[in-house]
């Protein structure tokens, strides 16, 4: 790891380099409607400074939310499959959140661990991510909880804090080293500083340590019932979470011409798990919420060592009817409070 | 707050209702639905500005249907939905229990569906300032500038149905999205099938949908899809003079016909 | 970094055989296009493939050909939904592709010296045929053999001439029956429900292992039936029918608790079947 400085009035200056070197550069901007959402830009003037959260994180620059898997076409031989995977470009992601880059940890656990995804490998690769620590919070942030922290460098290739006139560099990959040689002149070396004082200060509702043993027995808690009644099954919380990772594949074309699609799905849609017989084993809306949730605090972290739930609070802020996932694990792993049916 | 407390206490306890479908407090203070079934739950109740949401789409759910006497409370919207919901015919199964707040706090419980109507047609909301001005934009756009303005917005729909699942007069219970043979609407997002997905939605709710806006308020991305009924009810309203969620009895505009229409071509 | 293998590129298959086996139900016999590909594809009893049409989809069917037969692989469908009913419109010589094999196996090496029943119904009975050819292959191997299959009427058994085969072989035992009112005139074999003939014709249970497959319905009736007759829950075997579409453990449709169906199954024991939440 290497600790710089750049004076803030020049972070201008180092982003324009990162364009300039030819990659495509992601940043959060402000829409219309007033929310923001990472996009390409070509100019720092684009990029939005003053919010708390976007609305989507940035996973779809390695898991997009329509990927072509492959194009086929019938020709007098046979049929000719062919995918892109060689044009997927090198990508800047600026101005995540700590608990965003943490989820890319997640991701590229769930995605290469057992069975490599070749299409997220290929991305993945190609993708550096630079972070900014977070001085503000709302209340659906609840990273604390989950075991990081809004100065947390997990994940990221650069973290960035703003400490006033300057920012403070933590440069923690070769990537993130490559990204800083674009523009060498304009950083000092650090010495290392205590990030503290200008990182929000976020409250911790629950021990994700007591959650992790509690869940193990929440299945069958009478709560799942009264927190999700309220759950319509829409996919917004699926989609806008940095770690949901189901996706559905689909075919678009003809026999003769087409391609082959993989696009988000959600689990809390009523048709994700029916077969075709008609039989469906998750048959209502609470059961299809409480897997989500038991996913990511129960079976990821069977499977792979890790809660998946990183505190981001995005699943509450999109929620149409505002479902607060951090008040669900709560109701389910205390004592039920003795409410009837 | 006690108010409204006491008197859904009283409904459970006099058995009107066994299910209360209301708002609660959050953690995070963004109230939520809340679904109450017996008395000593209604401290949970709140109903304040900032308990935002159409409840009566909650009255499709088995489970509320299963629990026959259900209370339920909202604005006029909400009101609006219960009345369209009616003259449609979605709501014989529930015995329900309509419960407002006015303008003067005042907590009213209706008797029955033509107080609730006599209510909304005596307090019928107008378009927000907000929607008047950008359907103004709007309908001052050329057509051309009208399709680049809605592709741009459906070009970052996810396709996450949030507008569907919100809506209470979405309660079909095989959507056409849902069919693949054929593949009516395509699966993937992407502007084109975006566009037809929302048109297509747009053309189900025409003189039905009863103006709440939650479709436009919860777009995670954005969209201000509740405008998109909201033009076409008010073409609805120019050509055929029915309202929405106006009346119980008042029908569906699109596949009523009156002898007194003024169209010729079907005599 | 090495790029891993592309899990979603399909091999291509030509259709070299179709069996008509019962109304709406039919087995194809797939060869690779690609000599190469045929060279280097093997799998196990118990694991299953995504068949697809180009332009339609794929659909999960378990390999229902054994594994000791070489240069091909056979898959038995029914016509229900919008790919089995392309997949059903294909005609000899059609290219489909194939994504496999995917899932676990039964463990077969572990069940040498033992007895084996299989229970099944319908088209149950393909996932099994797979195992039951692999073991006919190497009969010496295996203590006694038994198979309670039936369907709903005569016209709906699968692998009709199969079934004669293994009847006349007299080294199996063979239940086969169908449904009280699906019988005809000239049928022969057994009336009844698959479970009453269980019940009524109970295997052994001392060193035998049981497999059951098919509807949900048939499982949570045989299992008990089974149980009644001293199996132990560990030496019951199913196979795992959720709904999937990458086969590989990622897009998460076939999930049930922890376990995914296509990558930790679909080959369960009953004990572990009894430790999964209720959603399959």
């Amino acid at each position: 790891m290497e600790i710089k400085n750049i004076k803030s009035t020049n972070i201008p200056a180092f982003f324009d380099q990162l364009i300039k070197s030819g990659k495509v550069v992601v940043a959060p901007v402000l829409k219309k409607s007033g929310k923001v959402f990472f996009e390409a830009v070509q100019s720092y003037s684009q990029v939005a400074t003053d919010y708390i959260q976007t609305g989507f994180s940035a996973k779809s620059v390695v898991f997009p939310k329509v990927e072509e898997l492959f194009s086929y076409v019938k020709n007098d031989d046979g049929i000719e499959i062919t995918n892109n995977l060689q044009s997927i470009p090198e990508t800047i992601v600026w101005g995540l959140r700590p608990c965003d880059a943490s989820a890319f940890n997640y991701l590229t656990e769930f995605f290469l661990k057992e069975n490599p995804d070749t299409y997220f490998a290929a991305r993945k690769e190609k993708t550096t991510l630079i972070t900014v620590s977070c001085a503000k919070a709302d209340d659906a942030c609840f990273c604390t909880s989950v075991g990081l922290n809004p100065g947390s460098t997990a994940g990221s290739d650069i973290l960035l804090t703003i400490m006033g006139e300057e920012v403070y560099m933590e440069v923690m990959t070769e990537k993130g080293k490559t990204a800083v040689e674009t523009s060498a002149t304009l950083f000092t070396v650090s010495e290392e500083k205590n990030k503290e004082e200008f990182l929000a200060k976020i409250t911790t509702v629950f021990s994700i340590d007591e959650v992790k043993e509690r869940i193990k027995t929440a299945y069958d808690s009478t709560e799942w019932k009264h927190e999700s009644m309220g759950c319509f099954g829409c996919g917004a919380c699926a989609f806008a979470c940095p770690t949901c990772t189901c996706f559905d594949i689909q075919d678009e074309g003809t026999q003769n011409k087409g391609v082959r699609l993989r696009c988000w799905d959600a689990c809390g849609f009523g048709l994700f798990t029916k077969h075709n017989s008609g039989h469906n084993p998750r048959t209502n809306q609470t059961e299809r919420r409480r897997q989500r949730l038991l996913h990511k605090f129960k079976y990821s972290v069977e499977n792979l060592g890790i809660v998946s739930c990183v505190g981001c609070g995005r699943c509450i802020r999109v929620c149409p009817a505002h479902l607060n996932i951090f008040k669900n694990i709560l109701s389910v792993t205390t004592e039920s409070k003795g409410v009837n049916e | 707050m006690k108010q409204l407390q006491n008197k859904v206490a009283e409904l459970f306890d006099n058995g009107t209702i066994s299910l209360m479908i209301g708002f609660q407090n959050a953690l995070n203070k963004q109230p939520v639905p809340c679904f109450i079934t017996v008395a000593s739950q209604v401290e949970r109740l709140i109903y304040t500005p900032e308990c935002k949401g159409n409840l009566a789409v909650y009255l499709h759910k088995i489970e509320v249907k299963q629990a026959k006497k259900v209370g339920i409370i909202g604005n006029v919207a909400t009101l609006r939905s219960l009345i369209q919901l009616t003259s449609e015919n979605q709501l014989g199964d529930i015995e329900k229990t309509v419960i407002t707040v006015n303008a003067q706090n005042e907590v009213i419980i209706f008797a029955n569906m033509d107080e609730v109507e006599a209510y909304v047609q005596a307090n019928f909301p107008e378009y927000t300032d907000e929607d008047k001005k950008l359907l103004e934009q709007l309908n001052a756009m050329s057509r051309a500038e009208r399709w680049q303005y809605w592709s741009e917005q459906f070009s970052v729909c996810v396709k996450c149905y949030a507008c569907r699942a919100v809506c209470p007069m979405c309660y079909c219970p095989s959507c056409t999205v849902e069919s693949n043979q054929p593949q009516w609407i395509k699966v993937s997002s992407e502007t084109t099938g975006n566009l037809e997905w929302h048109t297509m939605r747009a053309m189900h709710l025409a003189g039905r949908c009863i103006n709440c806006g939650e479709c436009g308020r919860i777009c995670p991305v954005g969209i201000p899809v509740h405008l998109l009924t909201a033009q076409m009810n008010k073409d609805i309203e120019a050509e055929f003079g029915a309202k929405t969620g106006f009346s119980c009895k008042s029908g569906y505009a699109l596949n009523t016909f009156k002898p007194g229409d003024k169209e010729q071509f079907i005599k | 970094m090495e790029q891993p293998k592309n899990q979603y590129i399909p091999y291509k298959m030509r259709i070299a055989n179709i069996v008509e086996e019962a109304p709406l139900v039919q087995t194809y016999r797939l060869e690779f296009v690609d000599k190469k590909d045929a060279a280097q594809f093997s799998f196990k009893a118990g694991q299953f493939a995504e068949y697809g049409v180009f332009g339609e989809g794929e659909s999960t069917f378990c390999i229902a050909s054994a594994p000791t037969r070489e240069g091909y692989v056979e898959c038995t469908f029914r016509s229900s939904g919008r790919v089995t009913k392309a997949l059903a419109n294909c005609e000899l010589n059609d290219i489909i592709g194939l994504r496999g094999p995917f899932g676990n196996t039964f463990p077969i090496e572990e069940w040498h010296g033992k007895n084996i029943v299989f229970v099944t119904g319908g088209i149950g009975l393909p996932p099994l045929r797979c195992v039951i050819w692999n073991l006919l292959d190497q009969r010496d191997k295996f203590g006694e053999i038994s198979i309670y299959y039936g369907a709903r009427t005569v016209n709906d058994l699968v692998y009709k001439e199969e079934l004669e085969e293994w009847k006349n072989r007299g080294d199996v035992k063979l239940f086969v029956t169908v449904d009280p009112g699906g019988e005809t005139p000239e049928w022969k074999g057994l009336v009844g429900f698959v479970p009453t003939i269980l019940e009524q014709n109970p295997p052994k249970s001392e060193n035998s292992i049981a497999i059951v497959a098919g509807p949900p319905i048939l499982i949570k009736m045989g299992m008990p039936i089974l149980g009644k007759n001293g199996f132990e829950n560990k030496n019951i075997y199913t196979t795992l029918e959720n709904r999937m579409k990458c086969g590989v453990g990622k897009c998460g449709h076939c999930t049930v608790g922890k376990t995914y169906v296509c990558k930790d199954g679909p080959v369960f024991s009953y004990d572990e079947v009894l430790n999964m939440p209720p959603e399959y």
